[in-house]
Parts: structure tokens; C-alpha cells; sequence
């Protein structure tokens, strides 16, 4: 408790109040501006969080990966181009609704389902994580390796072209893990005698590059539209009535984005994608869906914004990330000293609860900001893209060579952008590199220390009935569709003769 | 035909995993002594083999999608307005590098507005020192010119 009220007062401090209003205000322009997503944010601005106190950098990326989803709505409601991947099922009723003249309805609603849904995360947050920290404090090496192995495998589910094409670049990620020294033998690894990569290769250029330079290569091949923004009212406050009609929709977004977004791995953009599915499943109007549906909105905004204090769950309790966003604000913490998983509950319960107050507090900020400013954010989707993107390059070299004060940083940027940009073209998902980048470490230690509690021999597993449960989960997970698909094949050639 | 580029990636993907199994063994022995259960080659050995059955089950079941389409002529402009900033940097230094990539990338992106770009790339390069330089007195590298003037 006491940790819990000084957890809270931490909202007094101006510098953590500043980094939370900071951190809300980017979220919403990011938010709202096309290509640049919270995750990509919160990489090229990584580096600035390395000189403040972990709390406020906590509180920043917190704040900005909070109000991101919802800028993203923004645009997708005024100019039917999601700012934020995860705004895209909003954009199919929000942009309907918008030709309707009812943007700021559709707005206002959004504002409101996206603080309940993310408020409601929070506070599951705030219980669920010491709960899930509690269980796993008897975790050992083995537990946790089938831990490292089972995030991983959710990277199957996280976007590009498909389920190996993702596993392939998570298993890349944990081979750059490997590069440097190991610490366990003393033995170089994949450094080629160059003295940069001894120490390992450093996240933040990688996130960087990954994200931002990548994103800006990509964009450069394509002659981007000129967004045109649809006129619009003031955001509304919705109604009573408005309220009663998407009340279930926004519960059932609220619950399932918590939900998903505690998985390891799943994230925001497939919490709205589900949470849209399910709400024209229970509506009562489904009839409306595809023409301007508010409950299509609503849904789909609590759920994206449930995800972002469920995928903290997982990241908090064990070290492991809910999501591409919570994989940086993790490898952003590391670079901070602070290891999260369940000995942070321990260690650190002032931070943890600083974090649950400042996303609480970017949630109500968001709201507000929203309702208030909402016609103003969007028109930062006006920025021409030609001012844009070369001005996000400029911030990345300076976000890669920051840190470290490092060319080599800078190099390593360009090279990570240039894979990412081809990973891209070929229908690879960044993001799960950066899962694979940043358990790779974790993996290792606990493969190498289960081997010595088993006294080498990789029986031992069996004999741990959580790893081992983790473990069968993993290969179900992974072979699961591979046999439904062989089953499908199988049954027609049954039926054919 | 449909299938070629993901058996491309997946033919990529294997001549990586490959290689970086065959660098393993240029890693440095352990001492006997040392050596106690897995050594250092023998997890990123295993990744390998993972990253390699990936390529083959990619090469299996390849999506059927479309090549992806050639890259413009500013795209190719930008990686190389990307690749040259570095050379440039050391030239003149970062401030002046971003000035000149923010003007030149603006104008091979199409914008023709002469002031708004010279505007906003002097803006930005502006807020950059004051922030960076000023603020988290972040020492800038100066480049060859700036080393020769200014130092």
C-alpha cells in the first residue's frame, strides 16, 4: 500500500507531470500522423530518455504509447487513413460515419471508448501483474526459457505475410543476441575483430533503424497521396442514448483487448481487428456495420486501448514483451539498468506503481486532450510528406548516435534500416526482430543454466511441469495449423473417393 | 513463377543461417577448464538450425504473392542521399549534413516551394543544436572542415 500511495505521488513531481503531458501531446500528433506509429516514436526518441530518471522515462513512453492509438483514430476517422495501425478497423465505420457529418461524434466516442478501454487496462494492470509476478518469483532457468520460447512463438501472430516468415526474423533477432561476447565463456562471437560489436549489438540503432529509417525508405517508394481532410464539427461528448447503444460494445472491446494484449507478443492492431469482429457479432444493429456504425468505433477503441496496459502485463510481471512497443519500452528499460520481471515487484514497487499512475493519468490526459483539440491534431495529417520523412531521418541519426556519442551507432542504423526496408518489401515484419533481439539474451542464460540443473541432458524438462506446459502450449500453437491444414487436405481426398 | 520470390527470401535466409554456422567455428576454443555444459558455439549452432528449417518450410510453402514492385528512381535516390550522408558528415560535419540531406531528400520528393523547404529544414537543424547540443550539451561530430576552422 505504502508503495502503492508513493507510487502516486509521483504525479506531483513536475518533471514526471511534464514527461506525462510530453509524452501525451507526441502520442496524439504521432498518433495522427500516417506511417509514423507509436512504436517507431518511441524508438527515435529512446535516446532521450536515457538521461532522465527511469520513473520519467517510464512515464513518457507510457504516456506516448498510450495516446498514440488514439491519435491514430484521428485521421482514421477524418481522412480514412489510419495514423496508427491499430486504427485501421476504425477507420471502416469512423470514415462512414465522418461522410455523414458525424466526424465529431465519431470522434467524441473514440476519445471516450479508448480512455474506458484503457483505463480499464490499467487497473487490471495493477492487479493482475503482481498476481502474475507472485506466480512466477518460483520461476527457475527452465521455466523461464519456455517462457522466452513461448513470447517468441506468439511472433507467429504478430502481422507481415505469414507465421514463418515471422518466426524467421525472431530467430534472426535472437542470432544478433548472440553477437558480442558471451559472458559465460569470454568467447567473441560474430564481432569479425571489429571493437563496436564486442560489447554486442546496441538496441536503440537497430529499433531505429527497424522502424523509422525503414519506414521512410518504404514511404519512397510510394507517391503518397495528398490527405484531404473531410470538414467537421468540434469533437461531441456522446449522449446518453449514444452511450447505452455501445456500452456492450465498448465492454466487449475493453475486455478482449486486455486480453489479447496480454499475450505475449499480440499487440493493439489485432486487439481492434478482434474487438471490431466480435462487436458486429453481439451488436443488436448489425445492419449498420459498413455504413457508419458508432458501436464499430467504440469497440474497436476500447480494445486497442485495453491492449496497451494488458501488453504491459507480460513485460512488468516477467521480462517478456506484449507487444512490438512494449519490446522497445523493454529494451528502453534495460539501456536504463532496470530489468523487469518479478524480483522488479520486489525491488522496485514505486516504479511499477509510477508507471500504472502515469498511464492512468495519460488516459484521463488523452481524454481531454481529445475531446478538446481533436479538430487541431488533425490537421498535423497536413504535414506534407516531402518535410516529413526527411525530417525523420534526420531525428533517427541523431537518435542512433546520441547514446553513445558513436558512428559506428550510425552506421549500424543505416544497416538496420536498409534490412528493414527489404524485410518490408518481401512481406517480413519488423517487429518480431526486436522480440527476438531482445529475449535472445534471456533465452541463452536460461538454456545454459536449465542444462546445468539437468545435468545435460534436455529430459529434464519433463520433470518441470510448467516449462513443460509452456512448452506443449508453444508446439500446439506452432504445429496446430499446420495439421488443421493437413487434415483439410486429407478429408476432401476421403470424401472424393 | 508465382512462388519465386518467397523461395528467394527462404534461399536468402539459408545462405545466412549457413554462414553463420560455419562461422562458429572460427569462434576461440574454451579451456577445458572453462567449459562447462553449453559452450558459446553451440546456442547461436542451434539457431541456426532453427533459422534454417524456417528457410525450408518458407521454400515448402511459399505465399502466392507478387514480386514486390521495382523501386522508382526516388527511392533509389533517397537510399543513396541516405548512404552518402555519412561521407558527408565527415566532411562538413552533422549540423551542416542534415541541412544539406533535409533540402536535397524535400526536393526529391517533389516539394518545389522553395521557402517553406529552406524554412523548415533551418528550422529543424536549429531546434536540433538547441535541444542536443545546447540542452544535453551532446558534442556533434564537427567533420573535416569543421576540425580545420573551428578547432
Amino acid at each position: 500500500m505504502d508503495a502503492f500511495l508513493a507510487g502516486m505521488a509521483t504525479l506531483t513531481d513536475p518533471l514526471i507531470l511534464g514527461m506525462i503531458l510530453a509524452g501525451t501531446v507526441l502520442g496524439i500528433v504521432v498518433g495522427a500522423l500516417p506511417g509514423i506509429s507509436g512504436s517507431t516514436t518511441i524508438a527515435l526518441l529512446l535516446p532521450l530518455t536515457i538521461g532522465v530518471s527511469p520513473i520519467a522515462a517510464l512515464a513518457f513512453m507510457g504516456s506516448v504509447y498510450c495516446a498514440a492509438n488514439f491519435g491514430g483514430s484521428i485521421t482514421a476517422i477524418l481522412v480514412n487513413a489510419p495514423g496508427d495501425p491499430s486504427s485501421s478497423a476504425t477507420a471502416i465505420e469512423g470514415y462512414r460515419l465522418a461522410e455523414r457529418g458525424q466526424a465529431g461524434l465519431a470522434l467524441g466516442m473514440s476519445a471516450v471508448a479508448s480512455a474506458i478501454g484503457g483505463i480499464f487496462s490499467v487497473v487490471m494492470l495493477i492487479f493482475a501483474a503482481p498476481l502474475l509476478a507472485r506466480a512466477a518469483y518460483s520461476f527457475g532457468p527452465p521455466e523461464y526459457f519456455a517462457l522466452a520460447v513461448f513470447g517468441l512463438s506468439m511472433c507467429a501472430a504478430i502481422g507481415g505475410d505469414g507465421r514463418v516468415k515471422n518466426l524467421i526474423t525472431a530467430a534472426l533477432g535472437v542470432l544478433l543476441a548472440t553477437v558480442g561476447i558471451d559472458l559465460t565463456s569470454g568467447v567473441e562471437r560474430y564481432s569479425f575483430g571489429i571493437m563496436e560489436l564486442s560489447d554486442g549489438i546496441n538496441f536503440v540503432p537497430v529499433l531505429i533503424g527497424l522502424f523509422a529509417v525503414s519506414e521512410m525508405l518504404d514511404q519512397s517508394t510510394r507517391r503518397a497521396e495528398e490527405p484531404k481532410l473531410i470538414s467537421m464539427d468540434a469533437a461531441k461528448l456522446p449522449t446518453g442514448a449514444d452511450f447505452r447503444k455501445c456500452g456492450r460494445a465498448i465492454g466487449i472491446g475493453s475486455v478482449i483487448g486486455a486480453f489479447i494484449g496480454a499475450l505475449p507478443a499480440l499487440g493493439a492492431t489485432t486487439a481492434a481487428l478482434v474487438g471490431y469482429n466480435e462487436t458486429q457479432r453481439w451488436s443488436k444493429h448489425k445492419h449498420e456495420f459498413g455504413h457508419g456504425a458508432l458501436e464499430g468505433v467504440a469497440g474497436p477503441e476500447a480494445a486497442n486501448n485495453a491492449a496497451v496496459g494488458g501488453s504491459m502485463v507480460p513485460t512488468l510481471a516477467l521480462g517478456i514483451p506484449g507487444s512490438a512497443t512494449t519490446a522497445i519500452i523493454l529494451a528502453g528499460l534495460i539501456v536504463q539498468g532496470v530489468r523487469p520481471g518479478p524480483h522488479l515487484f520486489n525491488e522496485q514497487p514505486v516504479l511499477l506503481y509510477a508507471v500504472f499512475a502515469s498511464m492512468l493519468a495519460a488516459n484521463l490526459l488523452y481524454l481531454v486532450l481529445g475531446l478538446g483539440m481533436a479538430k487541431l491534431f488533425a490537421r498535423i495529417s497536413l504535414i506534407p510528406p516531402t518535410l516529413l520523412w526527411p525530417a525523420v531521418f534526420v531525428l533517427s541519426v541523431i537518435g542512433a548516435y546520441g547514446p553513445n556519442q558513436s558512428m559506428g551507432d550510425v552506421v549500424i542504423m543505416l544497416v538496420a534500416g536498409g534490412v528493414g526496408f527489404l524485410f518490408r518489401r518481401h512481406g517480413f515484419s519488423p517487429a518480431p526482430l526486436i522480440m527476438g533481439l531482445v529475449l535472445g539474451g534471456m533465452l541463452e542464460e536460461a538454456l545454459k543454466q536449465s542444462m546445468i540443473i539437468f545435468d545435460q541432458n534436455p529430459l529434464g524438462f519433463a520433470h518441470r511441469p510448467i516449462a513443460l506446459l509452456l512448452l506443449a502450449v508453444t508446439l500446439s500453437g506452432l504445429l496446430g495449423p499446420l495439421l488443421l491444414r493437413m487434415l483439410r487436405v486429407v478429408r476432401p481426398q476421403k470424401e472424393a473417393v | 513463377m508465382r512462388a519465386q520470390p518467397d523461395r528467394l527470401c527462404a534461399a536468402a535466409v539459408a545462405a545466412v543461417a549457413i554462414a553463420a554456422f560455419a562461422a562458429t567455428y572460427g569462434f576461440d576454443e574454451v579451456p577445458p577448464g572453462l567449459a562447462q555444459g553449453l559452450g558459446a558455439a553451440e546456442f547461436p549452432r542451434l539457431v541456426c538450425l532453427v533459422l534454417l528449417g524456417l528457410a525450408v518450410l518458407l521454400a515448402l510453402n511459399p505465399a502466392s504473392r507478387k514480386p514486390p514492385p521495382r523501386v522508382p528512381a526516388a527511392g533509389w535516390g533517397t537510399m543513396g542521399l541516405a548512404i552518402g550522408f555519412l561521407p558527408l558528415m565527415m566532411v562538413v560535419g552533422m549540423l551542416p549534413a542534415m541541412l544539406v540531406f533535409l533540402i536535397a531528400l524535400g526536393w526529391l520528393w517533389g516539394e518545389r516551394r522553395r521557402g517553406l523547404l529552406l524554412g523548415s529544414a533551418v528550422g529543424l537543424v536549429a531546434g536540433i543544436w538547441l535541444v542536443f547540443v545546447r540542452l544535453f550539451a551532446l558534442s556533434l561530430p564537427g567533420g573535416w572542415l569543421g576540425d580545420r576552422f573551428f578547432s
